[in-house]
């Protein structure tokens, strides 16, 4: 260990450890204590892997499954490391590899960077814009029951009938969104937003109420000054770890992955680069501009149209963006309801005696 | 009737479509209540006196000092003897006094030169006592109800005169002037004047009087709500809000609250004149700049150079059978994919539209070319992911079971996301708020939607085929899913016996 950087090791781990959120915050002298493989540490270095930005109500949970938890998500992000996946998962050993597994995430994906955002404070009127929509059904255990096929037809009016009341309700909160921004605009210190929101409004009203949110707020405060320190202390941490890492031995090609594989990645990323190429190209040639609003965002009211500022999208655009993809997904809808149409009709004619009339078209 | 298994999984993706809705519908309320609840009326809170309108605050002042209260009575018997004296004269000067009265309150309002000159000599004479009860206390609560409470029974008149034109001050401030006689400005006695002045001058004064507000249960409180406690909010110092409930909080910081107490605060009045609690504030402030920072922040190149050393040594380490490309970077990849196609599919329907010379023509042609290539390399680099994601599942270990998607709509993607404070949306009217919201929604229930149509083409279409051509009676079935899955559950077809009678 480089002796002029000795001393601030254990300032840059102390930030580290600053900077993450509270339930996962594993003392410092675990990182020392890691490197030896002793049984306490695995289990604080699982705690702090395993509090992604998914957020897993995992706390409550044996070892082992925190520790099969962990292995998932490090699987997920393509860590390699055999041994790693090796621990036993009664958490007697291995916190060395947690120490590197751990490191290793905190590096590849920016762990401390997405752990803030993740934990954000929420004080603004949130909306989230977002161009992809994963709609996934987890399936219960199959059931035995046949079922009539009126109690469908129930429940799909049942869901439309929800839909149109969430609209509904939506359409309302809007309205008084309005309302309570119009009526405050003026008193909000940051002159860029300039008005409150509903939790700031209510702020004012029932301070009282807020203690929680304060206290929340003055700890993601303290974290982000811990991450700033470690911003600057990260080299001496990773110098650290590099000294930390097992011996490698120098792997021959021939050891490495099959050689398809190799080609296969280089492949792609060929044809990523490729395709890259052609579509700013064609961007530039179209002129058109690819957004890239993901995420949640804080609306604020603003009728006079000022200079443009950073990080800041407007209503406009993510209208037009979404009016493209309804037209879209409507098409799509239509056309799997026609190819159904043409099947039933095939299968109508199928059937004796009988004449199927479609319903007209409005 | 259909099978058990088909008939399971549509029921569960329906159900499950449900419960997402009844939970996004259940956090709206709770913001929906919390929103009307801040644009509705604030109450105050309960206050000590029985008359809870008079009353703006519990934590004044419990009782009243004897010698305050002697000074007040003094003032009390000074304006019987200007109301007489009114009375007598029925010239009003009051019309004077409202201005004179009026003018103390608002340091904006434009006074007449009358009540200015009259004022000067009564705040001279005006009894050394009228500025002891001014300087009772010095509350940051700034109570309306001194006015109030002094005119007693005989003085009330109708509170209800509408505070016409200029100064709704007036009328208020006096209880008795009616609008009209703001014309008249003849010369006051100088009793009169002077009463009024000094019913004026504290009750123009921004300070607070707490001593009345008990006062006023223990005289029998005048004005019951009905009185000049109509705040007019040009009366208050200015940037404090008329508002009572706040006085409580102190705690909550500076925040200028006045008492006028009958009325409660609306958002819409007051909305403007709100501040946030101080802590808050400093909070806000520190935690802003923070993030402003860190958004800014970037590493070092030799920070960079030996972060990237220590991956390239794991690396290194790593299984030499592992698959290339990680579960991550699979779903990373499929969404560039996603939005490639969409862009592809745009820039394709721009290409089919009409063309009116050969060039454009030509050069549409070309794009078009372009464009098929681009498509083509996108479905062989999805070829490439779904033989990597199958390989992932392969050689994944055995004890990596775990999904590490638990977010159903959510996008937890990490595209974009900066490290900084929560970005914002600026939306310019209502209307735009509403339309982006309604289309959001659209989108989400299209999305939706078209899953559902494929699940229930996948279970239903197979069951329809097997049974329907031996069915006897299958225009239940045959309607129940042509309904579904052709017209969205909205309308049915018509199946009609196709015999001809001999």
């Amino acid at each position: 260990m480089r002796s002029g950087r000795a001393g601030t090791l254990p300032a840059a781990i102390g930030a580290l450890c600053r900077a993450l959120p509270l339930e996962s915050r594993p003392a410092p002298e675990t990182f020392r204590l890691a490197k030896f493989d002793r049984p306490q540490a695995v289990r604080v270095g699982g705690a702090v892997v395993h509090r992604m930005p998914h957020p897993s109500p995992l706390s409550g949970l044996a070892v082992c499954t925190q520790i099969r938890f962990v292995k998932s998500v490090l699987w997920y992000h393509g860590y390699g490391r055999p041994e790693f996946y090796q621990l036993p998962s009664d958490g007697s050993v291995g916190s060395r590899e947690l120490l590197l597994a751990f490191s290793w995430l905190l590096n590849r994906i920016n762990l401390l960077e997405q752990l803030l955002i993740a934990n954000r404070v929420k004080i603004g009127d949130e909306t989230s814009v977002c161009t992809v929509s994963r709609f996934f059904c987890l399936f219960s255990p199959l059931s035995q029951f046949e079922v009539d096929v009126r109690y469908l037809q129930w429940l799909n009016g049942r869901l439309r009938f929800q839909w149109r009341n969430l609209h509904v309700d939506h359409q309302e909160q809007c309205k008084l969104f309005h309302k309570i921004h119009s009526y405050t605009v003026g008193c909000h210190i940051d002159h860029t937003i300039g008005h409150f929101s509903v939790t700031e409004v209510d702020l004012v009203r029932q301070p009282h109420s807020y203690k929680q949110l304060l206290q929340l707020l003055e700890s993601e405060t303290s974290r982000l000054e811990a991450f700033l320190e470690w911003k600057q202390l990260e080299p001496v941490y990773w110098h650290w770890m590099v000294m930390n890492q097992p011996n490698i031995k120098d792997v021959k090609s021939e050891e490495r992955e099959l050689p398809d594989e190799r080609e296969f990645c280089a492949a792609v990323r060929t044809i990523t680069e490729a395709v890259e190429l052609k579509l700013s190209d064609l961007k530039y040639h179209c002129a058109h501009k690819k957004n890239g609003m993901h995420g949640p965002y804080r609306l604020v009211f603003k009728d006079k149209r000022s200079e443009p500022a950073i990080n800041v999208v407007h209503a406009t655009e993510v209208i037009s963006e979404l009016r493209m993809q309804e037209a879209k997904l409507g098409r799509q809808l239509k056309r799997l309801q026609e190819e159904c149409r043409h099947k039933l009709d095939q299968i109508a004619e199928g059937l004796a005696g009988v004449i199927c009339i479609p319903p007209t078209k409005r | 009737m259909l099978p058990a298994a088909c008939a399971h999984r549509v029921v569960s993706i329906l159900s499950q479509a449900l419960e997402d809705c009844a939970e996004k519908k259940k956090k709206l309320e709770d913001n929906l209540a919390l929103c009307r609840a801040l644009l509705g009326d604030w109450k105050v809170q309960t206050p000590e006196s029985p008359k809870p309108e008079c009353d703006p605050a519990g934590d004044q002042v419990s009782e009243p000092s004897a010698k305050e209260l002697e000074e007040l009575e003094l003032l009390n018997r000074a304006l019987e003897k200007a109301l007489r004296v009114r009375k007598s004269t029925l010239q009003s000067p009051l019309g004077a006094l409202g201005a004179a009265g009026g003018e103390k309150a608002a340091e904006k309002k434009p006074a007449t030169s009358i009540a200015r000159t009259q004022r000067a000599p009564c705040s001279k004479e005006s009894i050394p006592k009228t500025i002891k009860v001014t300087s009772v206390s010095k509350k940051a609560a700034f109570s309306k109800k001194f006015p109030t409470y002094m005119l007693k029974a005989p003085y009330r008149t109708d509170p209800v005169k509408a505070p016409t034109h200029q100064s709704s001050r007036a009328p208020k401030m006096t209880g008795e002037a009616s609008t009209k006689q703001v014309r008249k400005t003849a010369p006051a006695t100088s009793l009169c004047q002077e009463v009024f002045c000094a019913v004026a001058e504290p009750s123009g004064s921004p300070r607070s009087l707490p001593c009345e507000q008990q006062s006023s249960s223990s005289f029998g409180g005048s004005a019951s709500g009905k009185n000049p406690v109509a705040a007019d909010p040009e009366n208050d110092c200015p940037g404090s809000s008329t508002e009572s409930p706040m006085t409580q909080s102190q705690k909550a910081g500076d925040f200028l609250v006045g008492s006028t107490t009958a009325r409660t605060f609306t958002l819409q009045e007051k909305g403007s004149l709100l501040k946030l609690p101080l802590p808050y504030r400093k909070a806000y402030t520190r935690n802003s700049r923070l993030w402003e920072k860190c958004r800014l922040c970037q590493s070092s190149s030799a920070t960079a150079a030996v972060r990237n050393h220590f991956l390239e040594r794991m690396q290194a380490s790593f299984c030499s059978s592992a698959p290339a490309l990680s579960p991550a970077e699979i779903e990373e990849e499929v969404m560039v994919l996603h939005d490639t196609h969409s862009f592809l599919s745009q820039c394709m329907e721009s290409e089919t539209t009409g063309h009116p010379t050969w060039e454009r023509e030509y050069e549409s042609l070309l794009t078009l070319e372009g464009l098929r290539d681009m498509a083509s390399q996108c479905l062989l680099k999805l070829q490439q992911l779904h033989a990597a994601a199958e390989s992932q599942v392969r050689l994944r270990p055995s004890d990596c079971t775990h999904s590490t998607r638990t977010s159903l709509e959510d996008c937890t993607s990490f595209r974009g996301r900066r490290c900084g404070a929560t970005p914002l949306l600026f939306y310019s009217s209502v209307q735009e708020l509403r339309e982006m919201t309604s289309l959001k929604l659209q989108v989400a229930m299209l999305h939706q939607q078209i899953h559902i149509q494929k699940v229930l083409v996948a279970e239903l279409l197979p069951v329809v085929e097997s049974r329907l051509p031996q069915d006897e009676s299958p225009s239940h079935l045959y309607r129940a899913v042509y309904t579904q899955l052709c017209e969205g559950g909205e309308r049915f077809p018509v199946l009609v016996n196709d015999e001809l009678p001999d």
